[in-house]
């Protein structure tokens, strides 16, 4: 008699016993030809990369970075990486236009902070490391071909027995303070959480979602949570179907997501708002001819705020292909409990409440359902205390899908984890035992479903501000009705030459454009000093927020004809 | 239309604004509010449209609309 799995590699095992004809199918770039192995196939290819990975050097409880598009190798890979106990860690390969350098600084700053010794990625990648600055990067670099030329050991992956409780994986994150961190997963918590995602995503459906539905069909890039938990290893821990696109696939032709949703039978679909917005601005009924939308059962919307705008318009659109409101489905999670904290379980589409709003608040936010199993959610005041229902506060979390805490970085683990408890830095309220979500304490911008940390703009301000540091800048968010969010900065300038400011503000965002691909909302120059600081000196990014959008912030003023932000 | 027309109506469509109104040193996102989900939809489209491949690398390079121009005036 088989016990239930205790580790990921046992879940695959079992998987590839119960279902070997069930697999994953990853499209190309232009969504026409898929390449598709089956779970015993996915399973043999893993533990030959895991081979290699050890031929390699990558080394039992040590991170392995992956900088690789959605693939067969980024998969093979991370599996192998699993199969003998290294901790893969996926990171967004180089995007599109212009991005090259801010990335090599992303992949750089995070090997060092993991200590990382191999890091697989493109040949470019490694060409491109071998300039001054990067020496790090260019020493751990290696290729996918690099991995496939190596002498395996399979011996490695033989002799690695895991345990329920043993390191799985890391995700990456910014964590409550706006700098990378690498949360840690450990194998009970990722089985636990597909679990509960199992249950959850069925519930309105009224029985285990694996049992009723046949296939998901996923975009989201694999180094995200949502695409990693609930796309990859929900679909090899429970055996359905997975069908995956690329993000850049999705960007370039959205129809093809959902096209494939209205065609291999009961479907589920993980996607952040940004996604349904991308569908409704870009894909006509008309282009999706022949596919059946009624077969979409679970259209599962989280990840960012949920816009009651964006699902509002979806449904109406995409009604003309059968697809039903109700299949709309929230859900809220983070990487930090391995995914999913909470799922709607009522089925009757997107539900929300109408709240007095202040300036730069939603007035209509979205129920997001009740806690997963096994999991307590509480709504926390500034000083700890549990507020009554209805009240807003910080949202805590504890149950067994937690992370253990964030590697190497024991003090962030200790503000974010407390006695079990997972501070999510995420504000919101609970109602009729449902959570609501208002707003977020911690330091992050969600724009179009990415995650962005705000040091990364404040670099590029502080960079054209100069001043050896004493003029600091702060980033942040604001919501539009039909925009989403959006990036601001405020910097500080010295001496501000009217002339010169028209100038500073379009080198800030010619800078932040080149280096992040973001455009700016604004750009606000203010004197040295009006930033609000700690007593330390650092930026307190959500006091400026207040203070910016109630207006208590004095722009100075360019030169007649100027920009001055 | 040439291949320099063809680009800047790829260009206009994707941004919003009017062919006529693009200038080469306009920088695609501080200018254009182009950022990477629509920098993909362009390199597609100029693909598709005016049939001049950009390799990732190619694209990581280009940061105006005159970087565009100059890429596609050589093929």
């Amino acid at each position: 008699m088989p016990c239930a799995p205790e580790t990921l590699v046992e879940a695959l095992e079992r998987t590839a016993r119960l279902r070997p004809q069930g697999g994953i199918a990853i499209f190309d770039n232009r969504g026409r030809h898929y390449q598709r192995h089956t779970y015993p196939q996915i399973l043999e290819r893993a533990r030959a990369a895991g081979a290699q990975l050890a031929g390699l050097g990558a080394g039992r409880t040590e991170p392995v970075m992956l900088s690789l598009g959605t693939g067969w190798d980024l998969i093979d890979l991370w599996l192998g990486a699993v199969c003998i106990g290294a901790l893969p860690v996926n990171i967004a390969p180089a995007m599109a236009m212009g991005t090259g350098s801010a990335q090599l600084k992303r992949l750089q700053d995070t090997a060092e902070r993991l200590a990382c010794r191999v890091l697989v990625g493109s040949e470019a990648l490694r060409k491109t490391a071998a300039q001054p600055g990067f020496e790090t990067l260019h020493r751990i670099a290696v290729s996918v071909a690099d991995v496939r030329q190596t002498v395996a050991q399979p011996a490695a992956v033989r002799a690695h027995r895991a345990r329920h409780d043993d390191t799985a994986f890391l995700q990456l994150t910014s964590g409550s303070t706006g700098l990378p961190k690498a949360v840690v997963i450990p194998h009970r918590a990722a089985l636990h959480n597909t679990r509960a995602i199992d249950r959850g995503i069925g519930a309105p459906l009224g029985a285990l979602a694996s049992e009723v539905l046949a296939c998901s069909v996923s975009w989201l890039p694999l180094n995200h949570d949502m695409g990693l938990v609930g796309g990859l290893i929900y679909a090899l821990t429970h055996g359905h179907d997975l069908w995956l696109i690329s993000p850049k696939t999705f960007l370039a032709r959205p129809q093809v997501w959902l096209r494939e949703l209205g065609r291999h039978g009961a479907a589920l679909a993980p996607a952040p708002n940004f996604a349904y917005q991308t569908c409704v601005e870009r894909v006509s009924a008309d282009q999706l001819e022949g596919a059946n939308l009624s077969l979409w059962r679970s259209a599962l919307v989280g990840a960012e705020m949920v816009q009651p705008r964006t699902m509002r318009a979806f449904s109406e659109r995409f009604a003309a292909r059968g697809f039903d409101a109700r299949a709309l489905q929230p859900c809220y999670g983070l990487a930090e409990s391995t995914l999913a904290l909470a799922f709607d379980t009522r089925g009757a589409g997107v539900r929300t409440r109408t709240l007095a709003a202040g300036p730069g608040e939603p007035s209509e936010v979205v129920a997001l359902g009740e806690p997963i199993i096994d999991t307590r959610i509480e709504i926390r005041a500034p000083d700890g205390r549990t507020m009554p229902p209805g009240e807003i506060g910080r949202v805590f979390a504890k149950g067994p899908s937690n992370f253990t805490g964030y590697y190497n970085d024991p003090a962030a683990s200790a503000e974010s984890l407390c006695d079990g408890w997972l501070d999510t830095g995420d504000l919101g309220f609970v109602h009729g035992g449902e959570l609501y979500l208002t707003g977020r304490m911690k330091d992050l911008l969600i724009i179009r479903g990415q995650n962005i940390m705000p040091h990364e703009l404040e670099w590029c301000a502080e960079a054209v501000t100069g001043s050896g540091g004493t003029t600091r800048s702060g980033a942040f968010s604001v919501q539009s009705a039909d925009q989403g969010e959006q990036a601001v900065i405020v910097a500080e300038v010295s001496d501000p030459d009217p002339a010169q400011l028209g100038a500073i503000s379009r080198e800030i965002r010619v800078r932040v454009g080149r280096e992040l691909g973001l455009p700016l909302a604004d750009v606000m120059l203010v004197r040295r000093g009006a930033l609000p600081k700690t007593t330390s000196g650092k930026v307190q990014r959500r006091e400026l927020k207040t203070l910016y959008l109630d207006g208590r912030l004095e722009r100075v003023q360019a030169a007649t004809g100027g920009d001055a932000g | 239309m040439d291949k320099q027309q063809k680009t800047l109506a790829v260009i206009a469509e994707i941004s919003g604004r009017a062919a006529a109104e693009i200038k080469p040193e306009m920088e695609l996102t501080a200018d254009l509010d182009i950022d990477s989900p629509k920098a993909l939809r362009l390199l597609l489209q100029l693909e598709d449209e005016v049939g001049v491949e950009i390799s990732d690398e190619q694209a990581a390079a280009m940061h105006t609309v005159g970087d565009i121009l100059e890429h596609i005036g050589e093929r």
